[in-house]
């Protein structure tokens, strides 16, 4: 297959933007529709990533790929859920203010310990030694196959947001995070509700963590700041909090635009990439936020396609 | 005799109920015996020492953001970069015009209080007019907290940057050598920290402060201008803030994340101590301060002290902060 049109560059671009589409897109469930502001999204993407490379690299597997890859990457996917009910059962009764703490402190946590355990993680210099759990003929091909694989996923997380829209456990969620008392005093499992959606939600954030790993061969622990959380949360506000699409335009017009459009195809000063872009990428994503929340706090998308039809049954 | 450890036990968690900085003198109590059981006096005094003048700044930074937080109910991210605006402007005012550090935290001071001013004007009341959730204003803040943090390093520039303070002579309190520099910086963080306290409790505008904040109706009714109350309510918030950036900046070094690093431990102090009084805030910074360094005397990496304090803090939050049925909404 010629992939000349496919540089590296590309490659990386779209793997990050498709990857902040799904973490938008379960960020979504979580603060779109249930209204758990949850601000430790890259540590639940992190403690995937780095649950699966530290056991692919570190345990002396007696098997080779692929049962050694998607044992460690069930692992990460398996401990970023566990991390998301412990979380979640912290954090569900309380206020914004300590979700927020919670979250946070969470994401903190996993910074820390990366850093810290540099036995299993090298911390700071950065764990190698990772690989695609398949080979083809050159790197080209490698990551343009997990780049489509990553794309399916995606698919497959949106299909499933999708389908709680429409589903009763959909409502469900609306309900609890429109009005919480009342959904309980009308017999609704509150609780039990957000667990499950904070809990879903992170072990999600934990495959596209692993798959991340996988892409970059490398670990850093640099990847673990606020950026991400930042990226996935513009993104879904931009497109609009409460839509199923909301997600995908808002990443495609903040990291898309930012990450694919101005970064390859525009002529800028080579002396900007290194530090003068990102640091502009950051101050233009925090405006961003403001200028959507405060001019127009539903999103690009608007209201909840829900609202219209029960404006159109009504007559209204 | 059971009967008499129940009620005293029932004393004891009625008084907690009631005056919830009564917690922190106990929990305060509590940690200085297990720190003396731990490593005898000389590590206690170590730790009190080493704790109060390495994170004095924190207790003063934790009373600015509890303003804001008790007395507007808003949770302000962006309050974190008041610290870096501080400590940039005191370090600028130290090199570039050769001002003493002391002269320096004036204009600290001053324009972070006039930071904080601004974003509350431009940013935060237009909010409140549109009736914003409590959710859409913490992402908003932290929109803000971004945008002024990368601003800052786009105009500073990317090196770290270091006051000009000449190191001055070592004195010895309780067996550990202090930088008298240090000593006079936790001193003016502790008239500082008592000032605002006074201020806030015993002053006219005090008074003001906190009937806008108990009910924003009855205080424009007794004749409150409500605009200027909180303009200096976030006034005072911004003083606090860069004025603790300036005394971090100066203790360490100033870069762009200076008060970002800060924020989480500014916020856990004030959510476990400052739901009911300042006083809460000062007793859990000082606790906190200790506890920290005390953890740093012991463990292998300094990481970890910051590690077990985040969890003691959630686990608290956990335990404590079970929310009442809101049937008023319903």
């Amino acid at each position: 297959m010629n992939l000349n049109w496919l540089d590296a560059f590309l490659i990386t671009g779209l793997f990050s933007v498709f990857m902040v589409i799904g973490l938008a897109l379960l960020l979504h469930l979580q603060m779109g529709l249930a209204r758990i502001a949850n601000f430790g999204v890259v540590g639940f993407w992190g403690l995937g990533m780095y649950v699966y490379g530290v056991l692919y690299v570190q345990v002396d597997w007696p098997f080779d790929d692929p049962w050694r890859f998607l044992l460690s990457a069930l692992a990460g996917v398996v401990a970023a859920g566990i991390s998301g009910l412990l979380v979640g059962w912290l954090i569900a009764d309380l206020d914004e203010d300590g979700v927020l703490l919670g979250t946070f402190g969470f994401a903190t946590i996993v910074w820390i310990l990366a850093t810290t355990e540099t036995a299993l993680t090298k911390g700071a210099l950065g764990l190698g030694g990772l690989q695609f759990p398949y080979r083809l003929g050159n790197a080209k091909q490698n990551e343009a196959l997990w780049l489509l694989i990553l794309i399916v996923v995606v698919a497959l997380i949106m299909l499933y947001v999708w389908r709680v829209h429409r589903s009763p456990y959909g409502r469900l969620l609306v309900a609890v995070g429109g009005n919480e008392p009342l959904a309980q005093s009308l017999g609704k499992p509150a609780f039990r509700t957000k667990l499950g959606v904070f809990t879903v939600g992170a072990a999600g954030m934990g495959l596209l963590g692993v798959m991340y790993g996988v892409l970059e061969r490398f670990l850093e622990t640099s990847n673990l700041g606020v950026d991400l959380t930042l990226a996935a949360v513009v993104g879904l506000v931009v497109g609009g909090t409460a839509r199923l699409w909301g997600p995908v335009v808002g990443v495609a017009l903040t990291v898309g635009l930012f990450d694919i459009v101005i970064q390859s195809y525009i002529p800028l000063p080579k002396s900007w990439y290194g530090q003068a872009i990102p640091v502009l990428r950051e101050m233009v994503f925090g405006a961003v936020l403001i200028g959507i929340l405060l001019f127009r706090p539903l999103g690009i998308l608007g209201d909840m396609r829900r609202d219209k039809l029960m404006r159109s049954m009504h007559g209204e | 005799m059971v009967s008499r450890v129940r009620t005293s036990v029932a004393t004891v968690t009625e008084l907690f109920a009631r005056r919830p900085w009564t917690q922190w003198i106990a929990i305060l109590a509590a940690g200085t015996l297990a720190l003396s059981l731990i490593g005898g006096g000389s590590f206690l005094g170590k730790s009190v020492v080493i704790g109060l003048t390495q994170h004095a700044p924190l207790v003063l930074a934790a009373m600015g953001f509890a303003l804001l937080y008790r007395l507007t109910g808003l949770i302000n991210v962006a309050y974190s970069e008041t610290l870096t605006w501080g400590a940039y402007i005191g370090w600028w005012f130290n090199t570039s015009l050769g001002w003493n550090f002391y002269a320096s935290l004036l204009p600290a001071g001053l324009l972070a209080g006039a930071l904080s001013v601004a974003t509350y004007l431009a940013i935060f009341r237009p909010a409140k007019q549109r009736n914003m959730g409590a959710l859409e204003m913490i992402i908003m803040s932290f929109g803000l907290s971004i945008l002024l943090r990368y601003s800052f390093q786009f105009v500073f520039g990317y090196p770290v940057r270091f006051y000009d303070v000449t190191t001055s002579t070592t004195a010895r309190v309780l067996g550990v050598g202090v930088s008298s520099f240090r000593l006079l910086a936790l001193a003016s963080v502790l008239i500082l920290a008592v000032a605002l306290y006074l201020f806030i409790q015993k002053s006219t505008y005090g008074l003001q402060i906190r009937a806008l904040a108990s009910d924003e109706d009855l205080a424009q009714v007794s004749g409150i201008r409500p605009l200027f109350v909180t303009s200096l309510i976030w006034f005072i918030a911004g003083v606090a803030g860069g004025l603790a950036g300036a005394f971090y900046g100066v203790g360490s070094n100033v870069a762009y994340l200076l008060g970002w690093r800060q924020f989480l431990f500014i916020f856990l102090v004030v959510m476990v101590g400052g739901r009911k009084s300042i006083g809460g805030v000062i007793i859990a910074g000082i606790a906190t301060g200790i506890a920290w360094a005390a953890m740093n005397l012991r463990l292998s990496q300094t990481l970890y002290a910051q590690l077990v304090l985040i969890v003691a803090f959630i686990v608290i939050l956990k335990v404590r902060g079970r929310r009442t049925a809101e049937t008023g909404k319903v």
